[in-house]
């Protein structure tokens, strides 16, 4: 019925040419779908029992296992890469694979290429999976994913984009839709997010450094990590509307110029919000306030794209009543513009001050991610699997009942944590009367235990929904068989590109892929470029402080190690210039102090307290007793314990080249200093050895927890030095004892 | 098809930059003295009114001529006089060029008051007699509507007298500038992508305004923040911030009873203060000292030993400043001052309590008597870092 559509269509836009138009047949691919649906469905359970076991951890230690695997600080990297670049990555393939070429009446490019995508795709999701619980990461958030894996991200990636240009060039529609339009501007920001930067010095077969230190690396980080929300999570769900919410409600979009404007507009300002992350951090004040601007103009683009979707259901409300489909569609795109709305306050300083490093974030996310991510997805699969295989779906009941039990899931989500996030902030910034502190850290965490245990609870609604639809899958395609080769023929292009009246500007690019793909380029490289040139070239961004020395060969492991367990997911190591973390942390951080940092770990959240100055405040003995059993030393503390520190040793094998690989990336050790490090390695985990001895404790020179304790003690304190330095000085100038 | 750009729209926008250019006179035209409209934030909010405000109206006015032109259609349709409808046509032209006159006068104004630093009282008044005036004009245009709104209801209700469109659903469309559905066959495009078709709505009037408006919000936000420094830089607000804050503490002290220091410190034995002493240690100092003071990570603090010395003055010393370098962190900025002294009261409270499982003996044996008032002195505290 379609296809006779389609040539009458055809017929009606070139009369003249009635006998001359020959049809021609060709077949979608639907098993590729099929298999991107499965892997979203099963990936989707995978990331939702990781999130679901952190969220446990959190409230629970004990189901951190005392196993390193295991510990909340390397389950969570799974948890959002999982749902991240698994569950919705693959639900972006299964949409694309599916309406591109619907849109572009034309068969994808290459089955050989789209095999090899879809089970590349998949194996690298298996080695990032155990990768990361092994702890092989980066410690960059949402971007751990160790080098060899990107290498393969990268040609996976590239050999998608191929398909889907080859797709696009043989179409047999002239003009792009705009769906089409997001799935360009995903691809190629997608693969420049992830190209800059994962720019990394390896010195193991799957461990490296960041190319980037301290500031800078924030930066380069932010502006990746707010994208990857933007161009992973974002526009290829854009695109996935644009084509699916109009096919489920029958009705056409409500207005394709918001269509042209909010999309360039969209991309184009996304980009520059990235530094909306780092407020009142050590960023450069002219890049955070870029990144507060930015993010309040991005109101209104996002807002495009849902009034396009809602105003596009304009006489179809009454089908919403019954088709789950549209219900899940709905509340997605209402949870895009709750989410899209938020985020630019969020960006407000005065907001942000707030609610930063506190759970709302979390819930922020969690909003867009269950919502916008999770509910589009799942009206997409259960719209594609009847097409797919020609047979009803199960249960449409079932599929209500997903859609209500996810929905009370979400709400059952968010309520809890948005209350925790604002009750702690206020309690760490609650001071007494006369001036000090009110809340040791610890009471303001024990506070809101009882919401991380609301939280779970509705993770496990919002899984058990998930459930239900597998349920109900797998009883629809059961004993049916899918139509594997879908038939449908279209016109060819002709030559001569026709025009009818006068057009609008905007049909000249859509018929023009490739130059699409070019200005969409430049249109997200302008904010990146002129936010990070400045602050990589520009010296007085990042003011040097001489008393700042690069970490000792132990240290050095330390903060690998800390880097390995995803401490950063827990502890922030950023004071802000604020009144009650001064009182605190100690003094405020300097750009200036993370100049050797490869890479930046200021992390986003604090489950924890910072640890930016962490250095000198305890002795080496609470340290190791708190590493052992954070609960001995103090009491209602929900970190994992680390006993397997004690026992492990330190990879001396790895420090010369850890030291090279150091200056490579321009941090002054020595020459030569790589054959001389270990030496003085384990003359410093002597000392600390002795430390503990000094209080019946017993650890290696050379054991993981010594060199954890070194980092630990080091941090913070070069500043001191530099401190005392200029007091010396002045005291100098005042004898008038200057040289 | 064109962009969404018509002559309406442009005269509107038109009026807009006029009214938008005396609105922020304080502002821009004030570049030569030293002190600027908008360090001031009475002025930052009038104005911020002033432009919200006129977004409004050009909303409005958007509606408004929209209805005008539908009512003078209409009638033409009855063959009836146009005069009544071109009256109101007329009045809202009107409203448009009377609001942007006194703008134009008023950045005259501005030229010669200049030398005026500040927040000037002309300013001020400009500002809210800019402001009334809008209001005034909100407030006619409405009227306006509704009585153009009276007049076209009927109408609607003849031409669909099986569906009685209610009035909140015309606004919600008139808002969003939506065409009703019966009429979308004029404005679905040729294209078509399989299956789907696209339809050629306007851009909703307020978002294309919230758009403009969020931009503007942007340009004045970076002036503030980087051309004229009118808003303090990150840093700056934490200085003010400890600089309020140490008022604060200051202006309390004043009248409380709190004001003790290591100097001053007495040994405390009412039972409110032991047991609140004992609260906090069990929460915060029995990770280190052991649940009894026994010690673990920590020295015992129930045996005559002391590394710096058991006077109550000494104790309070020790917790107040810590001892950082052997991992006693300083606590003044946890607890207050009474609240150490409770701590320290405490723990003299509990000497001799022969806890079991005991640390050794560390330090030198510590008697009462030998305590000069003066030696608490003696040793300077570490002082916290100096803010750099």
């Amino acid at each position: 019925m379609l296809d006779h559509a389609t040539e009458l269509e055809t017929s009606a836009i070139h009369p003249q040419k009635r006998k001359l138009v020959q049809l021609e047949h060709f077949f979608y691919d639907n098993n590729i779908v099929k298999l991107f649906t499965y892997a979203t469905l099963f990936w989707g359970i995978v990331g939702m029992l990781a999130g679901l076991l952190a969220s446990i951890q959190i409230f629970y230690p004990a189901a951190n296992f005392d196993f390193a695997p295991t510990t909340f600080g390397r389950v969570r990297p799974v948890h959002t890469n999982a749902v991240i670049f698994a569950f919705v990555g693959n639900g972006i393939f299964m949409g694309v694979y599916y309406s591109l070429q619907r849109l572009c009446k034309a068969r994808m490019y290459s089955d050989k290429l789209s095999k090899i995508h879809f089970w590349g795709w998949q194996g690298i999701i298996v080695v990032a999976a155990i990768t990361l619980l092994a702890g092989f990461t980066t410690g960059k958030e949402y971007a751990e994913l160790e080098w060899p894996v990107d290498i393969a991200i990268t040609v996976i990636w590239v050999l998608f984009g191929i398909n889907m240009f080859g797709t696009i060039l043989k179409r047999r529609e002239r003009h792009l839709y705009v769906a089409i339009w997001f799935y360009i501007a995903t691809w190629v920001t997608v693969a420049m997010l992830h190209i800059v930067n994962s720019y990394e010095i390896p010195f193991s077969y799957f461990k490296s450094y960041s190319g980037y230190a301290g500031v800078q690396d924030a930066l380069v980080q932010w502006w990746y990590g707010h994208n990857a929300v933007a161009f992973f999570l974002t526009t290829p769900y854009l695109g996935l509307m644009y084509y699916f919410l109009p096919k489920a409600a029958n009705r056409p979009v409500y207005s394709y110029r918001l269509s042209i404007i909010h999309f360039w507009a969209l991309i184009f300002i996304y980009i520059w919000a990235g530094p909306h992350h780092l407020l009142y951090t050590a960023l450069p004040d002219w890049a955070q306030s870029l990144g507060v601007v930015f993010s309040i103009m991005l109101i209104a683009p996002s807002w495009g794209g849902m009034l396009n979707g809602l105003f596009t259901l304009r006489g179809a409300w009454d089908k919403v009543r019954e088709e789950p489909i549209l219900k899940f569609l709905v509340v997605a795109v209402t949870c895009y513009g709750m989410a899209t709305f938020e985020g630019p306050m969020l960006s407000l300083k005065n907001v942000n001050a707030v609610a930063h490093y506190t759970d709302w974030i979390v819930a922020h996310v969690h909003v867009g991610a269950l919502g916008w991510n999770g509910f589009l997805t799942f009206g997409v699969i259960y719209w594609i699997i009847p097409k797919i295989f020609k047979k009803e779906l199960y249960s449409k009941k079932l599929a209500n009942t997903h859609f209500w039990i996810g929905t009370i899931g979400i709400v059952l989500y968010a309520v809890p944590l948005y209350w925790a996030g604002f009750a702690q902030s206020m309690m760490w910034k609650t001071f007494t009367a006369e001036g000090q502190l009110k809340y040791q850290f610890l009471e303001t965490v024990t506070n809101i235990v009882p919401m991380y245990m609301g939280r779970s609870i509705g993770g496990t609604l919002y899984l058990a929904g998930a459930i239900i639809m597998i349920y109900n899958i797998y009883k629809t395609v059961r004993g049916a068989s899918i139509v594997a080769n879908e038939a449908a023929q279209a016109a060819p292009l002709s030559p001569v590109v026709e025009t009818h009246g006068k057009q609008h500007w905007h049909r000249w690019i859509e018929k023009r892929p490739m130059q699409m793909l070019v200005l969409s380029l430049v249109a997200v490289a302008i904010g990146g470029v002129l936010e990070m040139v400045p602050t990589f070239l520009i010296k007085n961004n990042v003011p040097t402080i001489t008393s700042v020395k690069p970490y000792t060969p132990l240290e050095l492991h330390g903060r690998d190690i800390y880097v390995r367990d995803g401490c950063y997911t827990c502890h922030s190591q950023m004071i802000r210039p604020f009144r009650d973390e001064v009182a605190r942390y100690g003094e405020y951080s300097k750009a200036g102090e993370f100049i050797y940092d490869h890479p930046f770990q200021w992390g986003s959240k604090r489950t924890g307290p910072d640890l930016a100055r962490i250095g000198g405040k305890y002795p080496d003995s609470w340290h190791y007793n708190h590493m052992y059993d954070p609960r001995i030393m103090s009491p209602g503390s929900i970190m994992p314990a680390y006993p397997f520190m004690i026992e492990n040793m330190v990879d001396t094998s790895l420090t010369g080249a850890k030291i090279r690989a150091m200056q490579t990336l321009g941090v002054p050790y020595p020459d030569g200093y790589d054959k001389q490090a270990n030496a003085d390695l384990v003359e410093q985990g002597k000392v600390i050895q002795a430390n503990l001895k000094k209080d019946k404790l017993d650890a290696a020179a050379t054991s993981e927890i010594v060199a954890m304790i070194a980092y630990l003690q080091r941090m913070g304190t070069d500043i001191k030095a530099e401190h005392k330095q200029q007091t010396a000085a002045a005291l100098q100038t005042v004898t008038g004892d200057n040289k | 098809m064109k962009f969404p750009v018509d002559k309406k729209t442009v005269s509107i926008l038109a009026m807009m930059c006029i009214l938008l250019v005396a609105g922020a006179p304080a502002a821009f035209a004030a570049d030569a003295p030293t002190t600027n409209g908008l360090n001031n934030s009475a002025a930052i909010m009038m104005i911020t009114i002033a432009v919200a405000l006129l977004l409004a109206i050009g909303m409005l006015a958007y509606v408004l001529i929209g209805a005008a032109g539908y009512h003078v259609e209409q009638l033409k349709k009855n063959a009836q006089t146009a005069a009544k409808p071109l009256v109101i046509v007329a009045l809202c032209m009107f409203t448009s060029t009377a609001f942007a006159q006194p703008g134009e006068t008023a950045a005259t104004a501005e030229v010669t008051s200049t030398t005026i630093a500040g927040l000037s009282k002309s300013s001020f008044y400009l500002l809210t007699g800019l402001i009334g005036l809008e209001v005034i004009i909100v407030l006619a245009m409405l009227i306006f509507l509704r009585q153009l709104l009276a007049k076209e209801k009927p109408q609607i209700v003849v031409e669909f007298a099986e569906a009685r469109i209610p009035f909140y659903i015309t606004w919600w469309n008139k808002l969003n500038a939506i065409r009703p559905v019966h009429e979308e066959a004029t404005i679905t495009l040729e294209h078509e992508y399989d299956g789907i078709r696209e339809l050629d709505n306007k851009l909703p009037p307020w978002w294309v305004y919230g758009f403009y408006l969020c931009i503007i919000f942007s340009v004045v936000y970076l002036y503030r923040f980087h051309v004229s420094h009118s808003a303090p830089s990150t840093i700056q607000e934490y200085e003010i911030a400890m600089v309020q804050a140490e008022q604060e503490k200051q202006e309390y002290l004043k009248t409380a009873a709190n004001n003790v220091d290591e100097n001053t410190v007495e040994l405390l034995s009412d039972a409110s203060a032991l047991s609140e002493g004992k609260k906090i240690f069990a929460s915060t100092c029995a990770a280190c000292h052991g649940s009894e003071g026994q010690g673990t990570v920590g020295p015992n603090l129930t045996d005559d030993y002391w590394l710096h010395k058991g006077g109550v003055k000494d104790i309070f010393k020790t917790i107040k400043y810590g001892v950082p370098e052997k991992g006693m962190k300083s606590w003044k900025d946890d607890f207050s001052p009474v609240q150490i002294a409770a701590i320290a009261s405490y723990i003299k409270s509990i000497r001799g309590t022969k806890p079991s499982n005991p640390k050794e003996p560390q330090g030198d044996l510590y008697q009462e008597e030998a305590l000069p008032a003066a030696e608490a002195a003696t040793a300077m505290p570490e002082k916290k870092l100096a803010k750099q």
